[in-house]
């Protein structure tokens, strides 16, 4: 016989004021099962959980129903107070009178009615309750971070430098990311190589990382603490263990004028080669498509030139498996192809901006490989068509953001705040020059962010035009900018011998079909989705993966990095003890009803079904039945609701439960 | 459309039969399978019944005719411990039965590589065995042949070289259906309150209906108890909306449920209503293609939401 205690909270007047609790706990009090029921101003508060837990121990109670706000509010609170008191938590229900009943009544006694049949059918619910265990689910405290940029290594060198090892995979020839691409950073202007390169070496020398370059996720099994990854190696055509990168081959290789990718396709590379002269792993790679070997079966230089004899032809890709318990998403951004519509997408494209037509419209991150002093032109701004120092250019912002005419309706953030650097930068190296801005708004938030665009205006010699550009057209080696300045009300026109665009930030191309692999939500962008944006900013739905970086939304480095090191936290924080605690709120099959039609694997979000074989004593196959695997189980009930002949439930919302829950009304 | 009685060709059935028999024969006699299931002549003249025989000499027993209604697929789900376990299984299929055979392969209950398909082109069968030995006419035939697309069962591993002849039939169902939408919700609910009422709770339909696997029927059971277990109006219902929702993307469409239904409630009709909205939903229909997810247990974003209002 259950003896069942009811605890109902006025929370200060939010349910008494509506509901009368007295009679509530007097009403509850006659239900059968119910040996005690009493009512406190706030339950949730150390007194009242003393209420409760004095209570449990006299009363000798078993089961118990604390009437108050939502389960989502209290929940955890109340189940604990239970659990220190010595019963299982999990024969703790809560009734919500407060948001079901006392804030969205007037009337007092319907209300008081109506609180007492919630409080009945939780009563009834509760009496079915079983003791759940926790479940204990063991950790491998190895972690993979994806992507190599400055959110990867960040997050790669705090969880190895906390003794963790940690694999790290990178899609390009060498880490890096796009901020080995910039020239300087701002707001302080230093060199973005200078300050990112020492990082890629402590990551190349860190004895617990594993670098995976010219590598991509080819499956992601398991589930917290336990995941199994699939990773791809590209044949790189060169042994890593034999290359020493003194760089001979790339002296050698005939195919020279290939556009290198890294230097925004302006600067020229080899066959073989490394994307820049500070890549980590200092191993080249050969661009099968552009080789000669390749193509033709003829050439060879590079193997004959090579002393250590690195160079592989023959190299295949290969499958390596890596056993992980977390997972750091760092995979990145992309720049907005603003000259084509993407196939399939409902994003347009600004044909009428001529970028990929007029060879001197060119993006802001081809302005950075302009501005570096490793770039293509050694740091001169050079047009790309003639390679004339430009004395008028213009730079134009918001290209893709903030339009939802075009399609992406949000800000990409770093844009304002990147393209003033470039007017500084501009100014720096082209002292006759004249920089003109064509802007909605300066969106500079963060710490010495305004005064940095303040000083592009007031010390660099920027002109800031309010105002957007209708059309661009080639006029002579002239470019000739229309726009209107909003803040004078007059129609302005430039001839400019260079046009910057600040184009959008958006996910990686493919992003979405990594989370599809991954099993973590994505928005309409396909930015990767947090679980909650304020209170759960870097930890995904998917437990055990974690978010760094702009694949997540428009960031810049500092915002990256602050993160990267968050989801690193949170990966300690799962590492720091041997064994996971999860909820025991997850399915269980009864194995005599299953008859393995396997709706239920077909169904689960999480893959959390198993296939079963169950065998009689000589080992013949009786049948095979569905089996769900608790570390995974997230506990969302949909193969409860898929099962043909209710051969699984869900532990805590049992059918049982629910009908005896309906039937007490 | 004929208005009145026409007789439908069935003269390829005797040398489908010859060649079932053959086949049969001749994969148990190869050891190719443990055991055929297929249909023999019964007592009544005319008259035909499944059969499991296990034995070659047993293949001559072996028949199809018009009278062949019963879906065999039935003999193949785990409810059914008529059939050897090892080995592989022969069986004679119709179109609509190798649909049934294909759904419970979607559904994990049989391997191809475990069965020995032997398809039958099929003309039609009798809607009715009271009168096994009725030739098969316009009239005669299942309500389901008017409006069979599957004559001709493909992907077997055996199909004797004949070709059904099966003229223009008037669609029995869709005409029904189309009358029953056009009544008001009223209406309709009053004619099915009427067809259930009749209901006798037999489980008849249950147990015939190869998509029926459960070894432990949902409505069976008492703790807590879903469906009333006694022949009232409540129950009935009950039992009979969880029946054809069940079904709904499941159904082969082989009526059996109907043909053995006692008490003539038309719960083929239930089914073919249930096959047009996850035609028109989802562009789903019972066919020969193996399907990992169902309909119902498979989800995109182009599915059809305006039920959501």
């Amino acid at each position: 016989m259950s003896r069942i205690g009811v605890f109902i909270c006025h929370c200060g007047e939010n349910i008494s004021r509506t509901v009368d609790v007295e009679r509530v706990a007097l009403e509850v009090g006659k239900l059968p099962g119910v040996s005690f029921s009493t009512d406190y101003k706030y339950m949730c508060s150390d007194p009242g959980q003393n209420l409760l837990k004095k209570a449990i121990q006299e009363q000798k109670l078993t089961h118990i129903v604390v009437a108050a706000c939502s389960p989502r509010m209290h929940e955890k609170t109340f189940r604990k107070a239970v659990e220190a008191a010595g019963l299982n938590p999990y024969l703790c229900e809560m009734a919500n009178i407060r948001e079901h009943c006392s804030w969205v009544h007037e009337n007092r006694e319907e209300a008081t009615v109506k609180a007492t049949e919630i409080v009945g059918m939780m009563v009834e619910r509760v009496k079915k309750n079983r003791v759940l265990p926790t479940i204990t689910v063991p950790v491998t405290k190895r972690s993979l971070v994806i992507g190599g940029g400055i959110a990867g290594i960040q997050a790669a060198l705090d969880i190895a430098d906390c003794g963790h090892e940690v694999i790290l995979v990178e899609r390009e020839p060498s880490i890096g990311g796009h901020m080995a691409q910039l020239s300087e950073t701002f707001p302080t202007l230093d060199c973005s190589q200078c300050i990112m390169t020492p990082k890629m070496v402590d990551v190349a020398n860190h004895p617990k990382i594993k670098l995976y370059t010219y590598s991509e996720i080819e499956l992601v099994e398991g589930y917290i603490g336990n995941f199994q990854v699939t990773i791809k190696k590209r044949a790189r055509s060169v042994d890593e263990d034999k290359c020493t990168g003194c760089g001979v081959c790339m002296t050698k290789c005939p195919q020279k004028k290939i556009p290198n990718k890294f230097d925004q396709n302006i600067g020229m590379r080899t066959a073989i080669y490394v994307p820049f002269p500070q890549a980590v792993p200092n191993t080249p790679v050969i661009d099968r498509d552009n080789c000669t070997w390749y193509k033709t079966g003829k050439c060879g230089v590079c193997q004959k030139v090579c002393g250590p004899g690195a160079v592989d032809f023959e190299q295949q890709d290969k499958l390596i498996v890596e056993a992980v318990g977390a997972i750091v998403v760092a995979t990145g951004f992309d720049l907005y192809s603003i000259d084509e519509k993407p196939k399939g997408s409902p994003i347009k494209g600004y044909g009428e901006f001529g970028h990929g037509k007029i060879p001197d419209v060119i993006d802001g991150m081809t302005f950075e490989r302009l501005a570096s002093a490793s770039g293509p032109t050694g740091g001169k701004i050079l047009r790309p068509s003639d390679g004339k120092e430009p004395k008028q250019i213009v730079f134009i912002q918001c290209i893709g953001s903030r339009a939802r005419e075009k399609g992406i309706s949000y800000c990409s953030k770093v844009c304002c705040m990147y393209t003033a650097k470039h007017t500084m930068l501009y100014h720096h190296k082209v002292h006759d020059g004249q920089a003109y801005v064509f802007f909605m708004d300066a969106r500079t938030p963060g710490k010495s962010y305004d005064e940095f665009w303040r000083r592009s205006i007031e010390e660099e010699e920027a002109v800031y035009i309010r105002g957007m550009v209708s059309r661009l057209y080639q006029k002579g080696d002239k470019i000739v900018v229309m726009g209107s300045d909003i803040a004078v009300g007059v129609q302005v026109e430039i001839e400019a011998d260079m046009v910057v665009l600040a184009t959008a930030v958006q996910p990686q191309k493919g992003a979405e079909l990594l989370a599809q692999k991954l099993g973590i939500s994505y928005d309409k962008y396909n930015f990767y989705s947090e679980a909650h944006a304020k209170l759960r900013p870097v930890e995904c739905a998917t437990a055990g993966i974690y978010l760094a970086g702009a694949c997540q939304g428009p960031k810049d480095i500092p915002e990256t990095v602050s993160q990267a090191s968050a989801a690193a936290a949170k990966v300690m924080t799962l590492f720091s003890k041997d064994q996971l605690e999860r909820e025991p709120i997850v399915a269980r099959v009864k194995e005599s009803g299953c008859v393995g039609c396997f709706a239920c694997k077909k169904v689960c979000a999480y893959g959390a079904v198993e296939e079963k074989e169950i065998r009689d004593r000589q080992g013949n196959l009786i049948k095979t039945v569905a089996f769900v695997n608790p570390g995974v189980c997230a506990g969302c009930g949909t193969c409860q609701a898929t099962c043909p002949s209710k051969s699984v439930e869900l532990d805590g919302y049992t059918d049982e439960q629910v009908i005896a829950m309906i039937e007490a009304l | 459309m004929p208005l009145t009685s026409q007789p439908i060709d069935t003269s390829i059935y005797s040398a489908i039969t010859d060649a079932i028999k053959t086949e049969a024969e001749r994969i148990l006699t190869e050891g190719q399978v443990t055991a055929v299931v297929g249909y023999a002549a019964a007592r009544r003249k005319g008259s035909a019944q499944p059969i499991i025989i296990t034995e070659a000499t047993d293949a001559a027993k072996l028949i199809f005719t018009a009278a062949c209604v019963n879906n065999l697929a039935v003999y193949l789900t785990k409810a059914k411990k008529e059939v050897p376990k090892s080995g592989k299984i022969g069986i004679v299929v119709k179109g609509c039965d190798l649909k049934a055979l294909t759904g419970l392969m979607g559904e994990s209950q049989l391997k191809r590589e475990d069965l020995y398909l032997i398809g039958v082109p099929c003309a039609g069968v009798l809607g009715s065995t009271v009168q096994p030995a009725t030739g098969l006419t316009t009239d005669t035939i299942a309500p389901k042949c008017t409006e069979c697309d599957a004559h001709l069962p493909t992907g077997c591993d055996f199909v004797p070289l004949q070709t059904p002849v099966t003229p223009e039939l008037e669609q029995k169902y869709a005409t029904e259906i189309a009358r029953l939408e056009a009544l008001t919700p009223a209406e309709r609910w009053a004619y099915w309150k009427e067809q259930f009422s009749k209901c006798i709770k037999c489980y008849a339909c249950r147990q015939v209906c190869p998509f029926c696997f459960c070894e432990q029927c949902l409505c069976d059971r008492n703790k807590p108890q879903m469906v009333d277990t006694t022949p009232r109006p409540a129950g009935n219902t009950a039992w009979h909306i969880v029946r054809a929702m069940h079904l709904a993307g499941r159904c082969a469409g082989c009526a059996e449920c109907e043909r053995v239904c006692p008490m003539d409630i038309p719960l083929n009709l239930l089914n073919r209503k249930m096959a047009k909205e996850l035609k028109e939903l989802y562009d789903h229909e019972a066919g020969f293609e193996v399907l990992d997810k169902g309909p119902l247990n498979s989800y995109t974003d182009k599915d059809d939401q305006s039920f959501i209002k």
